[in-house]
C-alpha cells in the first residue's frame, strides 16, 4: 500500500491539531494552554496549505496565531498569570456534558453522512489571491465593507472605555 | 529542480534530498551567521576608531566567532529552578524555527529558491511573526521581571511594527499586482522599487529594524535597563538559539529588502547583465546588511514611550497616506 504525500502530510498535520487542542484542554497552566493552541493554529494554516487555499492559510498564522495569541499571552502574564484550572466539576454537570458532547457529535454525524457537495470548478487554486480579491470586491462587496464598520466601531469603543479607567483612576 | 521534486512520488529518496538541501541551507546560514558577527564587530570597531576581533585567527579575527561558538556550545546548560521548565526549554525553539522557515520563500537568483509559493511576501510576513510567541515565552518561562519585561515589550514593539511594515509593502503589491516574490522581481525590469516607491522603502527599513530588535530599537534586551531582557535566565546553547534566531532574521530581512525594493538579482543596467545574478544579488544584500550595521553605531536607543508613538502616529499615518497615493497615481497614470 502507498501512501500519498498529501496523505501523509495532511495526517501529520491532522494529528499535530488534535494534539494541540487535547493538550489546550488538558494542561492546566493557561500559558501552556496557549502555546498548544497555537500548534493547533498552526497545523490548521497548514491543512489550508493542502487544500490549495494559501491566502487563507497566510492570514491564518498572521491574524490568529500571531497576533491573537499574543493579545491572549499579555491578557493572561499581565493578570494573575499563576491561575490554574479549578477543580473537577459534579458528577451531574459532567453527565450533562457528556449527553450535550453526544448530541453535538450525532448532529454533526447527520450532517455530514449525506452531504452531497456538487462538484465544483476546480480552478480556485490558481492565483488563489487575486480570486479572493475579486470576489470580496464585486460579489460581496456589502458584508465586507459592514465588517470593517464593525471592527471600527470595536475599535473606537475599547478606546473609550480604556479612557473611562484612566479617569477613574485620578 | 525544486518544482519537479515537489510533484513527485514521495518516497525515502525524495526525503533524503529535501532533509539534505536543508541541512545545505542551514550551514549556509550558520556560515553567514559566523562572519556576519565578525563583520558587525570589524565595521563596529573601526566606527568607534578601534580595530574590532585582532588576534584569534589572522590579524582580520577571522576564527573569532568560530571560537565564541565553540565556548558557548562547551558551556554548562542552566535552567533556573523556578523556571518554567517545558516552556523553557521549547521557547528557544519556537524562536529560531520561524526564522529558518522565512528563508524557504527568497528568490535568490532566479533558479535558486526553495519554494514559490503565491504569497510569498505575505507568508514570510505571517511566520516571521511567530518568533514573538518564543520570545515571550521565553522570557515568561524565565520566571524573572528582567526578563519578563524584555518579552512584553518585545511582544509589544513586533505587533506594533509589523503593522507599518505591511502597510508601506503594499505600494509595491499594487504596483507589482502579486504578493509572488518572483513577480515582484520580474516587475522592477524597468525601474526598482526603491525609485518608484522611495517612502516606503524607508518605512519599511525603519521598521525591520524594530522588527529585527536592532539598536535603535533594542528596547527588548536594553543591556543597561533589562541586563539582557527575555534572555537573562539563558545560557550556552539556548542561549545562542535566541541569538542565532535574530541573526538569521537578519539576514532574511535583508534578502527581503534586495527582492522588493533593489530588484533582486537583476543588474542595475541591462548592459551589465552578464554579470551572473547571484553577483548582483550578493552585492546589494552585502549592501543592505552593512546599513543595518551602520545604524546599529550611528544610534541611540529609542525611548520606550517615544517608541510606540513614532510607530503609531507617524509611521503608520505616513505608510496610510502612501498607500492611498500609490493607488491614485496607478488608477490615473496606469489604468
Amino acid at each position: 500500500m502507498t501512501f500519498s504525500g498529501e496523505f501523509i502530510a495532511f495526517m501529520l498535520l491532522a494529528l499535530a491539531a488534535v494534539i494541540g487542542g487535547v493538550l489546550l484542554l488538558n494542561l492546566t497552566n493557561v500559558v501552556h494552554m496557549i502555546i498548544a493552541l497555537v500548534f493547533t493554529f498552526v497545523s490548521i494554516a497548514g491543512i489550508y496549505i493542502l487544500l490549495s487555499a494559501e491566502f487563507i492559510a497566510g492570514a491564518q498564522i498572521l491574524i490568529y496565531s500571531g497576533a491573537i495569541t499574543i493579545i491572549m499571552l499579555f491578557g493572561i502574564m499581565l493578570t494573575k498569570h499563576n491561575d490554574t484550572s479549578e477543580g473537577k466539576p459534579s458528577l451531574w454537570r459532567r453527565l450533562f456534558l457528556l449527553l450535550g458532547v453526544l448530541g453535538f457529535a450525532f448532529a454533526v454525524y447527520i450532517g455530514i453522512y449525506n452531504l452531497d457537495l456538487a462538484p465544483q470548478t476546480n480552478h480556485l487554486h490558481e492565483n488563489n489571491t487575486l480570486q479572493i480579491g475579486k470576489a470580496l470586491y464585486s460579489k460581496h462587496i456589502i458584508p465586507f465593507e459592514l465588517t470593517s464598520v464593525l471592527l471600527l466601531v470595536a475599535l473606537v469603543g475599547s478606546i473609550i472605555l480604556a479612557k473611562k479607567d484612566e479617569k477613574g483612576g485620578e | 529542480m525544486i518544482e519537479d521534486l515537489l510533484q513527485s512520488n514521495p518516497g525515502w529518496a525524495n526525503f533524503g534530498i529535501f532533509f539534505l538541501l536543508g541541512a545545505v541551507l542551514l550551514l549556509v546560514v550558520l556560515g553567514f551567521v559566523t562572519y556576519g558577527i565578525l563583520a558587525e564587530r570589524k565595521v563596529m570597531g573601526y566606527m568607534q576608531l578601534r580595530h574590532g576581533p585582532n588576534q584569534v585567527g589572522g590579524r582580520w579575527g577571522l576564527l573569532q566567532t568560530v571560537a565564541d561558538v565553540l565556548k558557548l556550545l562547551l558551556k554548562e546548560d542552566i535552567i533556573p529552578k523556578l523556571a518554567d521548565r517545558p516552556l523553557f526549554i521549547l521557547a528557544p525553539v519556537i524562536a529560531f524555527a520561524p526564522s529558518f522557515m522565512v528563508l524557504a520563500t527568497i528568490p535568490f537568483t532566479d533558479k535558486f529558491q526553495f519554494a514559490d509559493i503565491g504569497i510569498g511576501l505575505l507568508y514570510y510576513i505571517a511566520v516571521s511573526g511567530l518568533t514573538t510567541i518564543g520570545v515571550v515565552a521565553g522570557g515568561w518561562a524565565s520566571n524573572n521581571k528582567y526578563a519578563l519585561l524584555g518579552g512584553m515589550r518585545a511582544a509589544a514593539q513586533m505587533i506594533s511594527y509589523e503593522i507599518p511594515l505591511v502597510m508601506s509593502v503594499l505600494g509595491i503589491i499594487l504596483l507589482s499586482g502579486s504578493l509572488n516574490l518572483n513577480d515582484i522581481v520580474e516587475a522592477q525590469k524597468h525601474g526598482w522599487y526603491i525609485l518608484l516607491q522611495p517612502v516606503a522603502f524607508i518605512i519599511f527599513m525603519i521598521a525591520s529594524v524594530a522588527e529585527l530588535n536592532r539598536t535603535p530599537f533594542d528596547l527588548p534586551e536594553a543591556e543597561n535597563e533589562l541586563v539582557a531582557g527575555y534572555h537573562v535566565e539563558y545560557s550556552g546553547f539556548r542561549w545562542a538559539f535566541f541569538m542565532l534566531a535574530e541573526y538569521v532574521y537578519l539576514f532574511a530581512m535583508s534578502a527581503l529588502i534586495t527582492v522588493i525594493f533593489l530588484g533582486g538579482w537583476l543588474p542595475p543596467l541591462s548592459i551589465l547583465g552578464f554579470i551572473p545574478g547571484a553577483v548582483w544579488f550578493s552585492l546589494k544584500f552585502t549592501l543592505v546588511l552593512f546599513i543595518y550595521i551602520w545604524f546599529r553605531v550611528a544610534f541611540p536607543r529609542f525611548r520606550a514611550d517615544k517608541l510606540m508613538e513614532f510607530g503609531w502616529k507617524v509611521l503608520l499615518p505616513i505608510a496610510l497616506a502612501n498607500i492611498f497615493l500609490t493607488a491614485l497615481i496607478k488608477t490615473l497614470f496606469f489604468s
